[in-house]
């Protein structure tokens, strides 16, 4: 018994950090891939015993074998990005981003990203500036720890399956985008709040609409946005419609009623209604008077 | 004929006139509808939860369930209400599976497919109000009954990942910690969650104490549970108190044993063999005078925009400031000139959603 201990005793002294730290992981140690395919890797937190909520870095590739082709945040236990993963520069992926609450668990998926092996070769998977943050009301910093994904792209058949393709129908989840103001941004306008997730390939984009109109509100464009968003219409007069669009297509679209609405003499739309009644009641008109002079 | 034409042309005015109420009466019967809300605007109401129409992002809106029942929300019986924030209270829904047939082998109820959801239970305090969030969004909320116990489902969810908070409020408006709980949902299935036991609120009766005099720790938890005051120095202090039947405890700790300086404490509760988390710790001066605490029923840290919240407006007002300069004091959580992860992860910690 004291020999099991004294054992521990002196990995925990000499390797303190990996045995007690948080670690970022990967799918796997070593991914070997034949030449010209696409694989994908996912990108992992383990928080160990402690409660992590907000976490960044930068993901380091090498751009000679792998060419970056997508990223995947979908079912990611990151919930507020406060930047998306995205490539920065060609070898580069950049993301940070918090988990209200905090992560306690042994595999959360950060996000996964899927690679061309371009050439032949041998590389790795690093990352810099690795940051979490224990969920302490201070940001105190957790210790963590990161190992290097080897990556061996040969020209080998493998007769490994393909990359398995995901099949994402769901649209992304239901949200409540919010209206608010505030002197610290915008010069104390009017903006829009939105966030969803989506449980498959992850959120593609957002749009936005801000019409006036209630039946020709078909009609403006669907314009890309980010939140926060400054809104158009700082009377609060528009109808809003936020469409949050999956990386697969499938659409959410949530309404926001105006907090001022026209009234009804200040809709155009009313007034094109009542003119066109006029004129079908002058046109019957006519037509029975023609009618009655007939007779 | 002169007649005939006098009448023709009254006729015709009536008819003009006619059709102008007839297409302002039928197309604009919803405009008007609007131009009546915007006059409860103006006394102050925004349209939305409370005007008893269910609109984006609402479940229900007062005495309208559009539609929907216990049953329809996974469960086998009970009646469901709609919440203050429009949000369905199932806490009145009754989980027992649907008996099948009768006796001699008879038939019996249907089955119905269980919705995919999650549902959680435990112990908050009497009477308080549970939060739920998803993903760190509002999700559902509910009251927990006299005892203290409570259940709330979300439904109607994708399969996936998810990330739920649960966190109570007490009495005096005072909030628990976010308990979180990673579930990986599952298509046609309702997850579970018991045993949750929510960490007593936590409130000092004074923001500095003179050394010696004693200082009052207070909140609220479970009727009659064991509560456990921890109090930092050199050394940590461990105090114990029994809530009473409403849930409310007191503990008076005397500072004599503290030295000068900054002091934390946090309480956590334990009845019938299950425990909570420790509450959040909250921290008082030990000094030369008594000053008193202002009651922290308003969340400070994180709440940019001051309505008590510390969710996704203040998420993208502190966005917005991320990585620029000369950041509002407002903003910047940690006062060290910039908006960085840290601010983000202050503002994580007090999110209410």
């Amino acid at each position: 018994m004291k020999k099991v201990l004294f054992i521990f005793l002196s990995i925990a002294f000499l390797f303190p950090y990996h045995l007690f730290a948080a670690e970022i992981f990967y799918d796997a140690d070593t991914r070997k891939v034949k030449a010209n395919t696409e694989f994908e890797v996912g990108v992992f937190l383990n928080a160990e015993s402690e409660n992590i909520n907000a976490i960044e870095g930068i993901l380091r590739f090498p751009a000679d074998i792998l060419e970056f082709k997508e990223l995947n945040d979908g079912n990611s236990i990151v919930n507020f990005w406060v930047e998306r993963p995205s490539r920065r520069v060609e070898n580069e992926i950049i993301f940070s981003g918090i988990t209200p609450g905090g992560f306690v668990g042994k595999r959360g998926l950060i996000f996964r990203i899927t690679f061309l092996a371009k050439n032949e070769g041998n590389g790795k998977l690093e990352m810099q500036n690795i940051k979490a943050l224990l969920n302490d009301g201070n940001g105190t910093a957790a210790d963590i720890s990161v190992s290097p994904l080897k990556i061996i792209i040969t020209s080998q058949d493998l007769s490994l399956p393909p990359k398995k393709e995901t099949k994402d129908q769901e649209p992304p989840e239901s949200f409540k985008p919010e209206i608010a103001r505030d002197p610290a941004i915008f010069d104390g306008k009017w903006f829009l709040v939105f966030a969803t997730q989506d449980k498959g390939l992850g959120i593609g984009r957002y749009e936005i609409k801000e019409t006036r109109s209630r039946i020709f509100g078909l009609f403006p464009k669907w314009i890309s946005a980010e939140s926060p968003y400054a809104l158009r219409d700082q009377k609060l007069k528009s109808y809003i419609f936020v469409k949050a669009v999956d990386k697969a297509g499938n659409v959410r679209i949530e309404k926001i009623l105006p907090r001022n609405p026209l009234r009804w003499y200040e809709n155009y739309e009313n007034w094109i209604i009542i003119i066109l009644g006029l004129v079908i009641a002058y046109a019957i008109k006519k037509f029975l008077w023609k009618r009655h002079l007939k007779k | 004929m002169r007649c005939n034409a006098i009448f023709t042309k009254t006729a015709f005015f009536r008819l003009i006139l006619g059709l102008a109420i007839f297409s302002s009466a039928s197309f604009f019967a919803p405009q008007f509808a609007f131009a009546v809300s915007g006059t409860v605007d103006i006394s102050g109401t925004v349209p939305g939860c409370g005007d008893g129409v269910i609109q984006s992002g609402e479940e229900c809106d007062g005495s309208n369930l559009n539609g929907k029942s216990c049953s329809t929300q996974g469960f086998s019986g009970g009646t469901l209400s709609c919440n203050s924030n429009c949000a369905f209270n199932t806490s009145q829904c009754t989980s027992a599976p649907s008996s099948g047939g009768g006796g001699g082998g008879g038939g019996g109820g249907g089955y119905t497919a269980p919705a995919t959801g999650v549902t959680f239970s435990g112990r908050a305090y009497p009477k308080s109000t549970i939060t739920v969030l998803k993903d760190a969004q509002i999700a559902a909320t509910t009251v927990a009954d006299a005892n203290a116990n409570f259940s709330v489902s979300v439904t109607g969810i994708s399969s996936g990942n998810y990330i739920f908070s649960v966190y109570s409020e007490d009495g005096k408006g005072i909030r628990s910690s976010l308990l979180t709980f990673p579930v990986s949902v599952t298509s046609g299935a309702t997850t579970n969650i018991g045993g949750v036991f929510i960490a007593p609120t936590i409130a000092v009766d004074k923001s500095e104490v003179k050394r010696g005099d004693n200082i009052a720790i207070f909140g609220q938890s479970v009727p009659s549970g064991e509560i456990t005051i921890a109090v930092s120095s050199e050394e940590e202090f461990f105090g114990k108190t029994a809530a009473d039947p409403n849930g409310a405890y007191l503990y008076n700790f005397d500072t004599t044993q503290l030295d000068m300086g900054q002091h934390f404490t946090k309480s956590k509760a334990a009845k019938e063999g299950a425990i909570s988390s420790f509450s959040k710790a909250i921290s008082f001066l030990v000094g030369t005078k008594n000053i008193a605490a202002e009651l922290s029923r308003v969340v400070t840290k994180g709440d940019m925009n001051n309505d008590r919240r510390v969710n996704l407006v203040d998420f993208s007002i502190a966005a917005y400031w991320y990585k620029r300069s000369s950041p509002p004091a407002s903003v910047d959580l940690n006062g060290d000139g910039k908006v960085d992860l840290i601010d983000f992860s202050i503002m994580a910690f007090y999110w209410t959603g």
